[in-house]
């Protein structure tokens, strides 16, 4: 069975949501079953996912009975959900009850529902496990194919990683539609382990009690923004013993502060670096590295490995050296679909990724993310890709326009002055991103070299 | 700017939203999208605003215009 959900303990609990319900391993398999009997193998389902146990049960029970889930945030956008339901067409939906929308509810459990739509069987590759979306965000249909070795591979490379057994208990609050949030949830269940669900916002009360409870918290930078700004770091959090960070680079002063942080209280901070094409996670650093390798990625996961190739195309896997980074191990993901018939497709990736970031190895073989190949800003642990944004401007409002930016904003170029009020809603209605971290510059023209280069600075 | 037409504003702008709609009603549960980004937006707002450092459980409970005010009351902060 998925992550030998069977194997565990049956009266062991598995996850614990905001409701303050729980569910043990033993329900977990008696409710695979039951959903067995509802759907065909091989269904294509669209799993609008909250962090609750109704969204788990949807994952775990598709998994294990080949049943094959796209999953996104049950917040997703209507415009973005329309255009994902018109080219992949889903036999069937798990949707918090509430939603389902009038449409033909044929089963129902912890708050969840399971929809029947008109929709025909879909071919798929016969490996294919999983769907998600590239990014969490930016309204692009472009999802990564996972296979079941991915999702396997993957758990047991993260539960190696962090030693993880049957008495953590994990504090799951990234999203579940997120592949870091996903790797969170896999790899406890691997382990046999509790997982802390929940879709609270780190500035709730109720957070901040389960947290007690928890022995560890990942987070991505902006996570940690927050626990540091509620002076986290002088709360009494005696159960608490890995705090672990991916989803984007943190700050050196915010990096030491963590560091320093788990060096004068016994705990121990990871940082990891990975990306949704390798099912989340793909390098981590030492923790007893944390204070001497500042703003490190550290080495390849169990399972892994990292080279660089540098630019005269020489392919090196220890010793100084810069270029792109690649990652090989079975973590690498399938490739990606942009239409149904894309389901069909087989492996195309062959268990390599070209990360399209630049990094530096140090001559202890400890890697550093200097920079970017992909026209993308990750604000939040969202991954904003530039060329999609464009793209959505030009759409709608039918003019030029150019996206740059780093990492804590996304700077627009615009040549109507007209758009400088209109847009910040209207990227943030389509991406989520939080207005106040986009800037709208009205400039005379957008100014392109030859190449078709932008050259406005 | 009086201190309440400064913490009107500060929420207008992190809302997107026009002054009429803050009330009893405007709220964590009420406004679509109040997640911690856009209420650590507020919080490091009136910091700024009113030269003051809220604790952790004031920050806590920022979750509706209302407690905004109650919260602000405690800096000595008359609105």
């Amino acid at each position: 069975m998925f992550l030998d959900l069977d194997k565990k303990s049956k009266d062991k609990v598995a996850a614990i949501d905001d409701s303050g319900r729980s569910i043990t391993y033993g329900e977990i398999c008696d409710f695979t079953q039951e959903f067995s009997k509802q759907l065909p193998q091989r269904s294509l389902i669209f799993l609008l996912s909250e962090n609750r146990i109704g969204s788990l049960l949807g994952y775990t029970a598709a998994l294990s009975n080949h049943i094959v889930p796209l999953i996104i945030s049950a917040a997703t956008e209507e415009g973005l959900f329309n255009r994902l339901y018109d080219l992949y067409q889903p036999e069937y939906l798990w949707v918090p009850k509430g939603k389902s929308e009038g449409r033909e509810v044929v089963f129902s459990a912890w708050d969840y529902c399971l929809v029947k739509t008109d929709n025909k069987a879909a071919a798929m590759y016969e490996e294919l496990s999983l769907l998600l979306p590239t990014s969490g965000s930016t309204g692009s249909p472009k999802l990564v194919r996972h296979s079941y070795r991915n999702i396997e591979a993957n758990a047991d490379n993260v539960r190696r990683l962090f030693k993880l057994d049957g008495n953590e208990k994990a504090m799951a609050i990234l999203p579940m539609h997120y592949t870091m949030g996903l790797s969170v949830i896999a790899s406890h269940l691997l382990a046999g382990a509790t997982l802390l669900l929940s879709g609270r916002s780190l500035l709730d009360k109720g957070f901040w009690a389960t947290l007690k409870e928890a022995t560890s918290f990942t987070g991505v930078p902006y996570s940690y923004e927050i626990l540091t700004k509620m002076r986290f770091t002088r709360m009494d959090l005696p159960n608490l013993k890995v705090i672990t960070q991916g989803g984007g680079k943190l700050t050196e002063a915010m990096w030491n502060t963590l560091a320093q942080y788990a060096a004068d209280k016994g705990k121990q901070f990871i940082a990891t670096y990975g990306q949704s094409e390798c099912t989340a996670r793909m390098a981590y650093l030492p923790p007893e590295l944390a204070l001497e390798k500042v703003c490190s990625i550290g080495v390849a996961e169990p399972g892994g490995q990292l080279s660089i190739v540098d630019e005269n195309g020489n392919e090196t896997f220890e010793g100084e050296a810069q270029g792109e980074m690649v990652y090989r191990g079975e973590n690498v993901t399938l490739g990606y679909a942009t239409c149904r018939e894309d389901l069909q497709k087989g492996d195309e990736n062959h268990g390599i990724m070209h990360t399209g970031d630049l990094a530096r190895r140090d001559a202890d073989g400890c890697y550093y993310i200097i920079g970017r190949l992909k026209r993308f800003l990750k604000i939040y642990g969202l991954r904003i890709g530039l060329d999609e944004v464009e793209n959505m401007i030009k759409a709608e409002y039918k003019t030029d326009c150019y996206c740059k930016g780093d990492d804590e904003k996304l700077v627009v170029l615009v040549t109507d002055p007209k758009l400088q009020e209109v847009l910040p809603a209207f990227i943030e209605e389509k991406t989520h991103l939080f207005h106040q971290r986009i800037e709208v510059q009205v400039v005379k023209e957008i100014l392109r070299n030859e190449a078709g280069k932008v050259v406005n600075q | 700017m009086t201190n309440i037409e400064k913490l009107n504003k500060i929420f207008c702008d992190v809302f997107s939203v026009e002054e009429s709609a803050l009330n009893s009603e405007f709220n964590n549960c009420t406004v679509e999208g109040w997640d911690s980004v856009h209420q650590l937006s507020l919080t490091s707002a009136v910091e700024d605003e009113f030269d003051i450092m809220l604790d952790a459980e004031d920050i806590l409970e920022f979750t509706s215009y209302d407690n905004a005010k109650t919260v602000l009351a405690k800096y000595d902060i008359n609105l």
